[in-house]
């Protein structure tokens, strides 16, 4: 099974330090709700039906451009199963964001997602940032999990919310793509914000602008 | 979903499988510490670039970015809040959306907070004060699996470990591993042994899928060992309170440099904007220094045929801000008296461009031997940052008779892109001795500097008086001339580490009769490029003396508790040539004193060059 899993993740992390910065990112949720699919969608765009256990811990590491900036992403992915635990928490501190994922054709999985919710609270910095994942909505006959009831948690565990499959490559690049981006913003703040509004900045006709990066989305 | 694998042969592929990615996980993260370190390196000499245009003007009310000078009115300048200081219009960025702004250097600090990550390390450092920074949850993996073996490997280990051939089918990576004796301890272990990392898990830890419970720990439970994991945690803090030998080896990208202060951390480099070491009496510490020892650095000495090697280590400590060269020995040396087969050895360290002799390190001189074990540590006390600029040239010197000098070979080390932080380059090694480079300014006299000077001969009479002075008659101070002479300024003096000077100028006439006439300037304090617009004036002497006379100007730094001042540099003018071991005259500089001999009461301007 271990040399199945080997040959499921590629090797060439490479030695590229052609990007700006790094992100690290933790996939968590039940067993087979699809976080290794998920994973290889977005890294590879290959989608497997076959259910390989992912054993403990394994990654992936994608550099995307985003914002005018090229953000390399180390992306974990955790085997659901309770036996693995201490390993796979291990990990939620070096983690800025998490997607948490849960199968919409599984109740259970739904079910774990406020536990799950309250592992990252525990193991995690305080500013983590989370996204909620209903996976597998290319299966909408064998849906138990409604939309609204996935929106209404994510609200209440205040996180940002999406449907996605991996299978037909719904909403998998849109999902990591909204995880870097509110990453960003808490990067933003925390470096800005952290100062006192500033007061002597007099802003001369002269102002400097050309030399703060030129993107909408992240001071990043 | 949850299947049903046999224990054994679920342990042993998941070991595998689970190592695997923490080496991977390894080179991803090696990687990126290099990464990190080249952009603190940049960010470094960034600052280290705005600290240096210090050196260049002194100024009360300056920006601190450009030091362009600020008005009182217009361009006030203004403090930015990440550094407190002052600086101008141009040296500020606007960050997006906002009205806020820094100053390049701390909008610079901010790029590399983002690019390293430090960001998130320091939101996180206040739920986890105690994580350290970079460390991640794999180089501890490793660690503590590592750990755990070695505890195995000494206590004898109840169950034992299994055997060797075991991990025989695995990659050479495993293999490597394989030398711990706890290798093949299964992967539970590893587990455990995090587990004596973490706090107590949290209620939510309990099963909440379906997945057999924790089916790695019953086993243990049954066989009535529940002692086992208190023993584990014992086992890791009894090796890292001893802080033995492992912890230190390169396992993890981060974890090996935890023991020692890592030296390009944000934060350090962030508190020492500007630099603000001086020298102090603290450098004494360690090595031999010769003071006043300045002008052998020109002068005359032998070179032998260079062969042979030095071992060194370069540290930088962060308590003490000290720089530490730890000279250990020498190979296959050249003989300093090749004829006599004679060698005494010593070795002598400079800062470069600093040479002056408060520069200098010596060690110890070894008698007779072209494999000298020194065992010394030569120590700068000087700021990380200042290093950016700074070479270190090691050289190995013969001491012969009467104090008679051989080069037997240098190393100059750039410290620009020395990385203080990594263990690799902060242990010994071997450096090939190498003769001195052809433009050597140890062989040449140094450019310390320019020294811009205007004089004048002043006489009573014209310049036809001048010509028809007999030659070589003239011991007559009754013709009452007067050399003139306005001592400008100089710039690119080799400042302190802060930046700046208490200097002044020494003017010493030597007339035929080698009677010197001395004069002295007033002291310019806190200036890297004073302008003493002070004159000296040598009055009584003929133009046919200054013909034959010499005139030697040395600049000075103000020693502080005035033990010793620190020679600067200096010129020589006049036509006479060079003393051995003194100040040389350069062509341009005999032309311009011709002309000043030559065309009496009239100022001739000059630059002259400083060695
Ligand atoms: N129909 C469908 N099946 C999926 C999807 N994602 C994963 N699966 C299947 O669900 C099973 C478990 O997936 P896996 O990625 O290994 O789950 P993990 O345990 O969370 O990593 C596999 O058989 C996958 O082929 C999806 O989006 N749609
Ligand atoms: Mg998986
Ligand atoms: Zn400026
Ligand atoms: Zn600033």
């Amino acid at each position: 099974m271990a040399s199945a899993t080997d040959a499921r993740y590629g090797q060439k992390e490479s030695s590229d330090q052609n990007f700006d910065y790094m992100f690290k990112i933790l996939i968590i949720g039940n067993s087979s709700v699809g976080k290794t699919s998920f994973l290889f969608r977005y890294a590879d765009d290959s989608f497997t039906p076959a259910f390989v256990s992912t054993v403990g811990i394994d990654f992936k590491v994608k550099t995307i451009y985003r914002n005018d900036k090229r953000i390399k992403l180390q992306i974990w992915d955790t085997a659901g199963q309770e036996r693995y635990r201490t390993i796979t928490t291990a990990y939620y501190r070096g983690a800025m964001g998490f997607i948490l994922m849960y199968d919409i054709t599984n109740e259970e999985s739904f079910n774990a997602v406020q536990d799950w919710s309250t592992q990252i609270k525990t193991y995690s910095w305080d500013n983590a940032q989370v996204l909620l994942v209903g996976n597998k909505c290319d299966m909408e006959d064998e849906r138990v999990v409604s939309s609204e009831r996935g929106r209404q948690l994510a609200d209440h565990l205040g996180f940002e919310f999406f449907e996605a499959s991996a299978k037909d490559n719904i909403n998998v690049k849109q999902t990591f793509e909204r995880l870097v981006d509110v990453i960003c913003e808490k990067m933003s703040e925390s470096l800005d914000t952290a100062d006192p509004a500033v007061t002597g900045a007099k802003q001369g006709p002269q102002l400097t602008d050309q030399q703060a990066p030129p993107h909408q989305d992240c001071a990043c | 979903m949850a299947q049903q694998v046999s224990l054994g042969s679920l342990q042993e592929s998941e070991r595998e499988a689970i190592l695997q990615v923490l080496y991977r996980d390894r080179e991803v993260q090696n990687t990126e510490a290099e990464r990190i370190r080249n952009l603190k390196t940049r960010l470094q000499h960034l600052r280290w670039k705005g600290a240096k245009s210090v050196s260049q003007e002194y100024k009360e009310k300056s920006c601190a970015r450009c030091q362009q000078t600020l008005g009182l009115l217009l361009n006030r300048g203004a403090v930015c809040q990440g550094c407190s200081h002052r600086v101008c219009s141009e040296c500020r960025v606007f960050l997006r959306r906002t009205r806020a702004w820094k100053c390049t250097v701390c909008f610079e600090d901010r790029n590399v907070k983002i690019k390293t990550g430090d960001w998130f390390f320091e939101e996180r450092a206040k739920k986890f004060p105690t994580e350290g920074k970079h460390e991640t949850a794999g180089a501890k993996l490793l660690q503590s699996y590592q750990k755990l073996s070695n505890k195995i490997s000494v206590v004898p280990p109840t169950p034992p470990p299994l055997s060797e051939s075991q991990c025989g089918g695995g990659p050479a990576r495993l293999q490597e591993l394989g030398q711990f004796k706890g290798f093949n301890k299964s992967v539970e272990n590893l587990f455990l042994s995090v587990t004596t990392h973490m706090k107590k898990l949290s209620k939510s830890q309990n099963d909440m899928t379906s997945d057999k419970q924790h089916p790695e720990m019953v086993p243990r439970q049954r066989e009535g060992r529940p002692e086992r994991r208190s023993q584990s945690d014992t086992a890791i803090n009894v090796t890292t309170r001893a802080g033995t030998p492992d912890i230190l080896k390169p396992l993890g990208p981060e974890s090996p440099r935890r023991p020692t202060s890592p030296v390009l951390k944000q934060e350090d480099i962030s508190s020492s904007p500007v630099l603000n070491t001086s020298f102090s009496g603290g450098l004494r510490q360690g090595s031999l220094i010769s003071i006043n020892s300045t002008c052998t650095e020109m002068g005359n000495f032998d070179k032998a045929d260079v062969t042979g090697e030095i071992e060194f280590a370069i540290r930088y400590c962060l308590r003490t801000h000290s720089l530490e060269i730890c000279i250990r020995a020498c190979k296959n040396l050249a003989f300093g008296e090749e004829r006599k087969k004679k060698c005494n050895p010593y070795v002598k360290t400079y800062l470069l461009p600093d040479r002056s002799s408060q520069g200098k390190r010596k060690t110890g001189v070894q008698k007779n031997t072209v494999e000298p074990t020194f065992q010394e540590t030569l120590k700068y006390q000087v700021e990380l940052a200042q290093l950016a600029s700074q070479q270190l040239q090691v050289s190995v010197w013969h001491l012969g008779v009467l104090t008679r000098r051989v080069f037997l070979g240098e190393v100059i080390v750039p410290l620009a892109t020395w990385d203080f932080e990594d263990r690799e380059s902060q242990s010994f090694r071997w450096y090939p001795l190498r003769a001195k480079a052809e433009k050597s300014e140890d062989s040449l006299p140094t450019n310390n500097g320019e020294l811009a000077v205007r004089a004048k001969l002043v006489l009573p009479a014209g310049p036809r008086e001048l010509q028809e002075a007999p030659e070589g008659t003239g011991d007559e101070p009754s013709q009452n001339g007067q050399l003139c002479l306005v001592v400008l300024g100089a710039k690119n003096l080799p400042v302190r580490s802060d930046g700046t000077l208490n200097s002044f100028v020494k003017g010493c006439l030597t007339l035929p009769d080698q009677q010197r006439l001395r004069l002295k300037s007033p002291v310019l304090k806190k200036q890297a490029c004073p302008q003493w617009k002070h004159s000296f004036i040598f009055k009584g002497v003929t133009p046919s003396q200054l013909r034959q006379s010499s005139l030697e100007l040395t600049i000075w730094d103000q020693a502080t508790f005035g033990v010793n001042d620190r020679f600067l540099g200096g010129a020589r003018l006049g036509l006479k040539e060079d003393l051995p071991g003194g100040a040389h005259t350069s062509s341009q500089a005999k032309l311009q004193w011709q002309k000043v001999l030559s065309s009496p009461n009239l100022w001739t301007d000059m630059t002259l060059i400083l060695h």
